[in-house]
């Protein structure tokens, strides 16, 4: 029996460790990677079944900025051109969309023909630059506005969709690598009421929050003195009567549905929105800054591989736009699916592989 | 429905069914017991993860071992050495485990490499510590009387002072098995590998708890199972040591 008490008193040891060992690896993952994506779903539980989110459906209309669609050729190639051409070695980052925008670019690229590692799950951001950067890897898809702030350093978010594409652009070109036409979706920052209150009030934009007068502004602790948050929504839009609730991060859409807040910081793609419950309001003063995403591609590589590489590439991305990938997010955050199964489907159904 | 998606096909992508999930998975409820036993050896695969745990404490324990061994047997000779293994064992030990894989990524890659280099670095303080403290905890007059009786130093070594020190070390080995097992958790942070890997996916994809209390209960009953293999392993190592028990 002494024994025995002993092992328990080393397991319970072990266990302390590796909760320790998780948390800090909880806050230090999350802190570095671009574009949100880590979110709660025990936020959502109303809607039980994966119903088909079709294309037709309005519900969880994002901010419909214009955003730029890329210059390349997005024609999608026939047969298998990929066949011969060199080995490519793609990355992907630390979340759920990323493990989905990995799947489908390289299992599009396999269907041309190409031959594809995909290495998942590199880390943040810096982590994942730093492999590209010493060769590690050959490409990633990353955020455009990842690439101007975390990468390049850039101070402030750049004022357009556009001129985030175009920051990103020079700072990949300048240390070798080409960026692809980006995505019609963008996984930014947003603001968000339920459906039932934007149609009450009339809100489509922020600025239409004017109209409310004082309201409740639920988001993680750091919106306080974020311009991406209350500063932001005071300087750029005027609205002075917000009253900041901090809340978890990944807990806001339930303080939402419980009706404590009136509205709440999300990022654009939360499979949450997917359950058509909620209206974000569209960001015309671009605070939130753009975060389109794009495939980074080693040049030297990309002119081996052929047009076709990136015609492929582009084809998959004209394809996701923010219906899309919030339906993708959800079937792997909330519905357990697995990304490369989702991925798979995506790509059948829309007759890329 | 068909009509309406055909008619807007050009406008959008085809927004395909990703399949059905138990509500008990949709809602997160605290643990969904029939998902872990359709991933136990599909999917998540924990059976599969679980291995590789194994793999990589096993290789990272070995591996320090060995190197530790050597280094405290060569200091227990040679005690000038003891100051500067510990100070760069204290070093290695000290550094922040993501930052240690973050660095290591650049000079060694996305690979296995990279996480043993950095799990065996964490073993050697606490298995160098240990082994040269079980060494050194022989009396001098037991190494006295063994030299008296014609022993060389390498059989002093080995017949007297080893054998003395195997519940240190064991003690020694127990600590860096159960770091071992918790830290390479977080080497899943580089290699998706291990139990680690249902954890960050987890954190990564809607905090499902199922997998984060899978992965957690799968490590601890490995730590146990570890520690108690260790237990058993001194018992056949120091028989004499029972017999006493007994007494």
């Amino acid at each position: 029996m002494k024994r025995v008490s002993l092992v328990s008193r080393t397991v319970g040891i072990a266990a302390a460790v590796s909760l320790a060992f998780a948390v800090s690896a909880c806050s230090s993952s999350s802190g570095g990677g671009g574009g949100g994506g880590s979110t709660s779903a025990a936020a959502t539980s109303g809607s039980s079944s994966s119903a088909p989110a079709s294309s037709s459906s309005s519900s969880s209309a994002a901010p419909s900025m214009s955003v730029p669609s890329g210059t390349g050729n997005a024609n999608l190639p026939a047969g298998q051109p990929g066949k011969g051409k060199p080995a490519i070695v793609m990355g992907d980052k630390n979340f759920s969309e990323e493990y989905l925008l990995g799947e489908l670019y390289s299992q599009a690229l396999r269907a041309k023909g190409f031959t594809v590692t995909l290495k998942g799950n590199i880390g943040s951001s810096t982590t994942i630059n730093a492999a590209l950067q010493s060769g590690k890897i050959d490409m990633y898809p990353e955020y455009t506005g990842v690439i101007a702030t975390v990468l390049a350093g850039l101070a402030d978010n750049p004022k357009s969709a556009a001129q985030t594409l175009s920051v990103a652009t020079q700072y990949e070109n300048k240390h070798g690598f080409a960026v692809l036409n980006p995505t019609p979706f963008q996984d930014a920052d947003g603001l968000a009421t339920m459906k039932a209150y934007a149609q009450q009030h009339g809100l489509k934009a922020i600025g239409d929050l004017k109209k409310v007068g004082s309201f409740t502004y639920a988001g993680p602790p750091e919106n306080a003195t974020r311009y991406q948050g209350v500063v932001g929504l005071k300087k750029a839009y005027g609205l002075t009567q917000v009253q900041f609730k901090p809340v978890p991060i990944g807990s806001q859409y339930q303080a939402l549905d419980q009706g404590k807040v009136n509205s709440i910081a999300i990022f654009t793609t939360d499979p949450q929105l997917a359950s058509g419950k909620y209206t974000v309001l569209t960001d015309t003063k671009g605070i939130f800054g753009f975060q389109q995403v794009v495939p980074v591609v080693k040049k030297s590589l990309l002119a081996k591989e052929g047009p076709a590489f990136e015609q492929t590439l582009n084809a998959v991305s004209k394809l996701l736009t923010t219906e899309a990938i919030i339906a993708m997010n959800k079937a792997v955050a909330i519905d357990q699916q697995d990304p490369s199964a989702v991925a798979k489907a995506f790509l059948q159904a829309n007759h890329i592989s | 429905m068909s009509f309406l998606t055909g008619l807007l096909a050009d406008s959008g992508p085809t927004i395909p069914q990703f399949g059905q999930t138990s509500s008990c998975v949709t809602k997160n409820e605290t643990f969904c017991w029939t998902w872990f036993t359709q991933n136990w050896s599909s999917k998540v695969d924990f059976e599969a993860r679980l291995i590789e745990h194994v793999k990589l404490t096993v290789i990272a324990v070995a591996v320090g071992f060995v190197i530790a061994f050597v280094l405290a047997v060569l200091a227990h000779r040679a005690r000038w050495m003891v100051g500067p293994v510990t100070f760069f064992g204290s070093l290695l030990y000290t550094i922040p485990s993501l930052a240690a894989f973050q660095i290591l990524v650049t000079i060694t890659g996305i690979n296995d490499w990279t996480v043993e280099i950095a799990l065996v670095s964490y073993t050697l303080l606490i298995l160098f510590t240990n082994t040269l403290a079980g060494l050194s905890a022989v009396s001098p007059d037991v190494v006295d009387a063994a030299r008296g009786t014609g022993l060389t130093d390498a059989q002093i070594l080995l017949r007297v002072e080893l054998p003395l020190a195997v519940p240190t070390i064991i003690a020694g080995l127990r600590v860096a098995v159960v770091t071992i097992i918790s830290l390479a958790t977080v080497a899943a942070f580089i290699v998706p590998e291990g139990l680690g890997k249902p954890i960050f996916d987890a954190l990564n994809a809607g905090d499902f708890n199922t997998k984060f209390i899978a992965s957690g209960v799968l490590c601890i009953l490995l730590a146990l199972f570890a520690d108690a293999l260790f237990v058993l392993l001194q018992r056949l190592l120091t028989p004499w040591a029972s017999v006493r028990r007994a007494r």
